[in-house]
């Protein structure tokens, strides 16, 4: 066992500094709504100040609307949910002409989440968007488990991911993030490809790809056989794959999967993580992320960081130096 | 046109004022909630979240069967069956436990609709048309309730519902399955007797297992009678965010949808699907194609 951390002196909880960078974007907090469980970001405004949230992912648009897989569409498991939705969606037309401009009038921070079937309409997506106002950055979900076509299976070749990404690179210098799935044989290969294609950041992870079955009925509790799991379930499961990312690659990663409270968000920023996502536990509380930035402050300030930035990595250094390996403070040294 | 669409549900804390046994199986609850909660309407469900530690995650969404505002508080009435780990759970609450409530959400019954009010309930599905009674009263406008289960045990709040009939001369029509009370047989074979004595035209408002309002909806639509079905769905968020309550529309909504093109509210221009929680619960008989409705 490597010895505590040295007991640090409190600050008072205002004056924690927890902004963040992503590449080229200054988030004011490291707290993002995750895709596709905060709408395209108005729907909670009544109830949320979005500008107290480092930003809104919205829900993926596609080129065309999606009418979404047929029912049922959510189940629940132990600690956890199963969702197959299938990017319902309104399209690009309705998002950049309606969602957009409710967005700009919240004067919220978005982050447009774009999926498509192949390289061409995520192209085309970038394009259409990327000289609008409104929009501080892309998301690329590359790993949607609910679709036939273009699903988190399809985008799980590296070879792929990296000339995708250069592609959409070469079309926008607004920042670019890739969303990655957990079920491949190993993250780091995936992670490493974006950031050579070009990629700002990265999400780890999108939901597990998992099932549940009606014993009486022998069917899916779905309306098709698997769905994405979400939630609580997933924390641990999460927490590793986003560690070996954020060991893998120079680029922030950010950490998503179960996190509902400051501490589950701290634990992913102490291995390695530079943002978070709070998703499922919207749901459940439509305040979630913001209680979760108030929470990260308290217990940042209580144990003495002045920075959020100060705490990322610092288990990675932790357990290099367990090893006998030299302690570094950046990201490339957890890959010794 | 605002650019950001009116929205009124809150989530607040909510204590259990009381809780009852209404016999095979079934639970009346009663939650006190802080004034500042908007008062939903009859047809309306708030979804009920377990605070931790709890077996389940996810929020219960659930009809409401009585509100009232007293003493700076509003008083929620449920009435439901512990048939999962949700409502389980919530039936081992205590007065003075506590939990969160989301509300109002979804559509209510249009009970200002012109015409004879006729409330259809099957089941448990009396819960949201006692308070749809209540309404009618204050309005001092009379309506016919129809009343239908299996059997007579499962006339849940049969005594609650005469009561609220009892004070404007409206009346109760009860039908069981096995016959047990009232008239044999199920709900429309009781409105094909006794409707066509009522006074005309009669809009619906019904509430229950999905293959009764499918009936009732067909009943309607195949006598050119308005009707208003309160339909539920598993969900997750219930406020039309996780798109996870797909009800399947019907040809001609379809087609609106798709005319209304970019005129029609965002949310709500999925072509195929409406959504339980945001489009209803409560559905026009027109809007669904009850052929595909599980």
């Amino acid at each position: 066992m490597s010895a505590p951390p040295a007991a640090r002196r409190p600050i008072a909880p205002a004056r924690v500094d927890l902004a963040v960078e992503l590449g080229a974007l200054r988030l004011r907090n490291p707290v993002l709504t995750a895709s596709g469980t905060f709408g395209y970001g108005d729907e909670y405004a009544h109830v949320v100040d979005l500008t107290r949230l480092g930003g809104v992912v919205t829900k993926t648009v596609t080129v065309e609307p999606r009418a979404g897989n047929p029912p049922a569409r959510v189940a629940e498991v132990a600690s956890g949910m199963l969702n197959s939705i299938g990017l319902e969606n309104v399209g690009l037309e309705r998002f950049r002409d309606e969602k957009l401009p409710r967005l700009r009038a919240l004067r919220a921070t978005v982050i447009a989440s774009l999926g498509g079937e192949t390289p061409d309409e995520l192209a085309h997506l970038v394009a259409a968007l990327a000289d609008l106002d409104g929009i501080v950055a892309f998301e690329i979900n590359f790993s949607c488990p609910n679709v036939a076509a273009g699903g988190a299976r399809y985008w799980a070749e590296p070879a792929r991911l990296e000339a995708t990404m250069a592609r959409l690179r070469a079309h926008t210098s607004r920042v670019l993030i890739a969303k990655l799935g957990p079920d491949v044989t190993d993250i780091r290969d995936t992670a490493r490809a974006c950031e050579a294609g070009g990629a700002d950041a990265l999400t780890c992870v999108n939901t597990f790809v998992g099932m549940a079955i009606d014993l009486e009925r022998l069917g899916s509790r779905l309306g098709r056989a698997t769905g994405g799991v979400s939630g609580p379930a997933i924390k641990p499961l999460a927490l590793a794959r986003c560690h070996e990312a954020a060991g893998a690659v120079g680029i922030p990663v950010i950490g998503s999967g179960g996190i509902a409270s400051g501490r589950d968000a701290l634990e992913f920023i102490a291995a390695g993580a530079t943002a978070v996502q709070v998703g499922t536990a919207t749901f459940s509380e439509p305040g979630a992320a913001e209680r979760v930035v108030g929470e990260m402050r308290a217990w940042l300030g209580a144990n003495g960081f002045a920075r959020v930035g100060d705490l990322r990595g610092r288990f990675a250094a932790a357990a290099a130096q367990e090893n006998g390996a030299p302690a570094r403070r950046d990201r490339a040294g957890a890959r010794a | 046109m605002s650019l950001v669409a009116a929205r009124t549900w809150r989530q607040t804390d909510a204590r259990v004022r009381a809780q009852r046994d209404w016999g095979a199986g079934f639970r009346w609850l009663e939650l006190s909630v802080d004034g500042a909660f908007e008062l939903p309407r009859a047809g309306q469900f708030v979804q009920l979240l377990l605070t931790p530690p709890s077996p389940v995650l996810l929020p219960r969404p659930m009809s409401v069967a009585a509100a009232r505002r007293r003493d700076g508080r509003v008083t929620l009435g449920f009435l439901y069956l512990a048939v999962g780990a949700g409502t389980r759970a919530l039936s081992q609450l205590q007065p003075g436990a506590r939990l969160a409530v989301t509300g109002p959400l979804g559509h209510a019954f249009p009970l200002d609709e012109p015409g004879t009010p006729v409330l259809v309930a099957g089941g448990r599905g009396i819960a949201p048309l006692l308070m749809a009674a209540d309404a009618l009263a204050a309005r001092r406008r009379s309506c016919e309730l129809v009343f239908g289960a299996r059997t007579r045990d499962r006339l849940v709040g049969l005594s609650e519902a005469r009561e609220r009939l009892r004070r404007r001369g409206s009346r109760l029509h009860v039908a069981t399955d096995d016959g047990s009370r009232g008239f044999r047989g199920d709900v429309v074979a009781l409105l094909e007797r006794v409707a066509p004595r009522w006074r005309q035209p009669l809009v619906l408002h019904a509430c229950g297992p999905h293959g009764m309002l499918a009936a009732v909806a067909r009943w309607a639509l195949g006598r050119g009678v308005r009707a208003h079905l309160a339909m539920e769905s598993v969900m997750a968020c219930g406020t039309g965010v996780c798109r996870g309550c797909p009800l399947p529309r019907s040809a001609a909504a379809r087609a609106r949808v798709r005319a209304e093109g970019a005129a029609a509210p965002a949310l709500r221009g999925n072509p195929e699907w409406a959504m339980c929680c945001t489009d209803g619960p409560v559905f026009e008989a027109g809007e669904l194609d009850w052929n595909r409705v599980e």
